[in-house]
């Protein structure tokens, strides 16, 4: 038997095609993923704008508003700007927005625009509200394709907005309570909003909306990773192969030699996830949420999921081996769409299907991979992972059953 | 009185093997008795039975009614002691593609003689005997045809069994590869192993086997040596006389001839068939003459085994 394991091996080891599939082809996935998903991440990220900020005689009446343009630009207030009443104002961002130029009149701020020396200007109007002008040019690429100025430009509204209506709440409570105005806890109260919100981690981790195409990648390969049970079972059949006569001829026992070829099959198939786990995870950067170990385990009940379907294609009479290993692929494939592999579409099946019609899911190997690794990720408890591996383990359980069913009626009728 | 006895004893014994395919009697009834030491032909045409047989034997087919003894001992798929002493050499060839000549033969050995140590002079042997010594690392797809042949067989005889089976081992190998083939079956069998012969090629079989059953439609039609199986068929004697102006009279008055079976004529050669007889070949030149036939290329002789085998299982295509 020990010997049958060692053949079952390095059958498997040697066989290009197996390599490629198994090992090869989910590195070059992931790296095309991290070289896409890398980038679209990158270009969501903010990058300072450089804006001119027009102090005239406006802005010098706006109390408040050379500290908020300082804390845009990611300075410390300067000595004019805490002068002011609106002193406590924050903007609630922690990252540079903008770089700034100052200018005098919104004349020279236009001019330094059409020099493109700056993208836009800051200044504030006769009633003490900020006011942001974009650059023609920043406004075009806003609406198109520059993510990274999108989400700044949205940041500077949010924070310009919040601004003006703090500003404006201050002047109508000043309108109202006259005397506050003399109160240095009413001004330190302005604007703050420290303690109206509180940041709450629902999940292990922040939540990586990339790392989901990771996990069905995951999902794929150790559906792709059945071939190896496949071709221990087609082998060792008489009925299958003529492999399989020769060694059903032998005097070592036919639940010995399946028995051997599965646990050959296992080791390689949790191999090679755990190659392309370890490449995911250190290659390309993506969490387990400091749960490396259970991710080994959830290799483990995974490859063997795989196996278990394996041994159960494996089994099926009268396909020959290469028909099987199509019958592989194309189940890969088509469970990988399910469980959200080819984008963004296939993410929303996924949901919909998670949502609407949960046994589906339930029912489908490759998004229950996915969901070990997205469990270990995201969850503070490790309940749904095992509950998720209690299903794999079911499933195995039942496609172990069938497979063995199928080789015990075979009688080698077609020999 | 030792080699009497060894003689006498049974290494495969089938008596009354019935098997069914559905509705198909692909056995019908079928007996068969290899000696321990013999090397046993079995021939049938394609869908004859052969492969059916064998595999009941082999225990890897179920089968309906009958017996089925080796060494004295019912074969069942559990019967690993009897296992140990066979051996089988498939007709396609059974090895990994990914392993090297000498991983193939020591895995396959591996299953009969699990001891590494004890494994390793037999594999050594068993390639010394293929003639694969200077291929013992490469792997099967870098090997010509005849090679991989020899490999299948390497594989199958390793361990030395007692009773080998080959299934066709010779199909699509080039005459020295053949030759290579048969002699090294008939080492085998000087060193003690009973061989079961299949094959299509008659004269390989005429030329090796020392007893011979042909058999179709799952029965038994005829067994002995090849010589007694030739002197069970009513063909005693062959000619051919090529000739291209014979006419219907002349062929009509050769098949009236008292010995001739059959003559047949396409125009170019007349083939004819006698029973025994020591004037056949003068009767029929006789006759030629008589009606102005000219005689090209002639020759005459005994019937062989292929003729045998086509008169008792006839010349109808099979599947």
């Amino acid at each position: 038997m020990w010997t049958t394991f060692l053949v079952v091996l390095k059958m498997n080891l040697r066989s290009r095609s197996a390599l490629f599939w198994l090992i090869v082809f989910p590195i070059v996935l992931a790296t095309m993923f991290n070289g896409v998903f890398g980038q679209i991440t990158e270009g969501y990220d903010i990058k300072p704008m450089s804006m001119a900020v027009v102090k005239d005689a406006n802005w010098k009446r706006t109390a408040g508003a050379g500290a908020f343009v300082d804390a845009l630009a990611g300075k410390e207030p300067s000595s004019d700007a805490t002068t002011g009443a609106h002193e406590g104002t924050a903007t609630g961002l922690d990252q540079q927005l903008i770089d700034i130029t100052t200018v005098t009149s919104t004349a020279e701020a236009r001019r330094r625009i059409a020099d493109d020396a700056v993208q836009g200007y800051l200044n504030a109007d006769g009633s003490g509200r900020l006011r942001m002008t974009l650059s023609s040019d920043t406004a075009g690429t806003a609406t198109s394709s520059d993510g990274n100025v999108t989400v700044t430009i949205a940041a500077l509204h949010g924070a310009i907005e919040l601004y003006n209506r703090t500003d404006a709440i201050t002047r109508e409570t000043l309108e109202d309570h006259p005397t506050a105005a003399a109160s240095a806890r009413f001004w330190r109260s302005v604007g703050d909003a420290a303690g109206l919100t509180r940041e709450v981690t629902l999940t292990n981790v922040k939540p990586d909306p990339i790392a989901r195409y990771y996990y069905a990648l995951l999902g794929m390969s150790c559906l792709m990773a059945m071939s190896y049970a496949v071709a221990a079972v087609t082998f060792a059949q008489a009925n299958l192969s003529a492999l399989g006569i020769r060694r059903t001829v032998a005097p070592l026992g036919r639940v010995r030699q399946l028995l051997a070829g599965f646990l050959a099959s296992w080791l390689c198939a949790g191999t090679s996830l755990l190659i392309a786990l370890a490449y995911i995870r250190y290659g390309c950067g993506v969490l387990l949420g400091g749960r490396e170990p259970a991710a080994v385990l959830a290799v483990g009940v995974a490859s063997f999921m795989s196996c278990a379907l394996g041994t159960m294609i494996g089994a099926i009479p009268r396909l020959p081996h290469g028909v099987k290993i199509g019958l592989t692929s194309a189940i890969s494939c088509v469970l990988s769409l399910f469980s959200g592999l080819y984008g963004s579409f296939a993410m929303e099946l996924s949901d919909w299907i998670t949502r609407h019609a949960p046994v589906l899911a339930l029912v489908n190997p490759a998004q229950q991979v996915t969901n070990l690794f997205y469990d270990i990720l995201y969850y503070d408890g490790y309940r749904p992972f095992a509950a998720t591996c209690v299903n794999l383990l079911v499933m195995s359980a039942v496609f172990l059953a069938v497979g063995a069913i199928l080789l015990r009626r075979q009688r080698y009728e077609h020999l | 009185m030792t080699v009497q006895s060894t003689q006498a004893t049974s290494a495969v014994k089938v008596s009354r093997l019935v098997k069914h395919y559905g509705d198909m009697v692909a056995l019908d009834y079928f007996d068969l008795d290899v000696k321990t030491g013999e090397i046993f032909g079995l021939l049938g045409p394609n869908g004859s039975g052969k492969t059916t047989a064998i595999n009941c034997i082999l225990a890897l087919l179920a089968y309906d009614s009958g017996t089925i003894r080796v060494f004295g001992e019912p074969m069942t798929p559990t019967s690993y002691a009897l296992k140990r002493r066979i051996g089988i050499v498939p007709q396609n060839v059974a090895v990994f593609n990914e392993l090297t000549v000498t991983e193939n033969i020591d895995y396959f050995c591996s299953l009969y003689v699990p001891n590494k140590a004890d494994r390793v002079p037999l594999v050594e042997e068993a390639i010394e005997f293929a003639g694969l010594q200077d291929f013992r690392k490469f792997r099967p797809g870098k090997l010509s045809g005849g090679l991989l042949r020899r490999l299948n067989i390497a594989c199958g005889v390793a361990h030395k069994p007692d009773l080998i089976f080959f299934d066709e081992p010779t199909v699509a190998v080039d005459p020295q590869s053949r030759n290579a083939i048969l002699e090294g079956i008939r080492r085998l069998n000087r060193n003690g192993a009973t061989v079961i012969y299949t094959s299509h090629y008659m004269e390989e079989v005429e030329q090796i086997c020392d007893r011979i059953l042909i058999m179709d439609h799952g029965r038994h039609l005829a067994l002995g040596t090849a010589d007694e199986l030739k002197a069970m068929i009513d063909t005693g004697e062959r000619i051919t006389i090529a000739t291209l102006d014979l006419t219907d009279d002349a062929l009509a008055a050769i098949r009236a001839l008292p010995r001739v079976i059959d003559a047949t004529y396409d125009g170019r050669e007349l083939d004819v068939r006698c029973r025994r007889g020591d004037r056949n070949l003068t009767d029929v030149l006789d006759t030629a003459r008589r009606f102005g036939v000219n005689i090209g290329h002639l020759t005459s002789r005994p019937p062989t085994l292929n003729d045998v085998f086509l008169e008792l299982t006839g010349k109808a295509l099979r599947d």
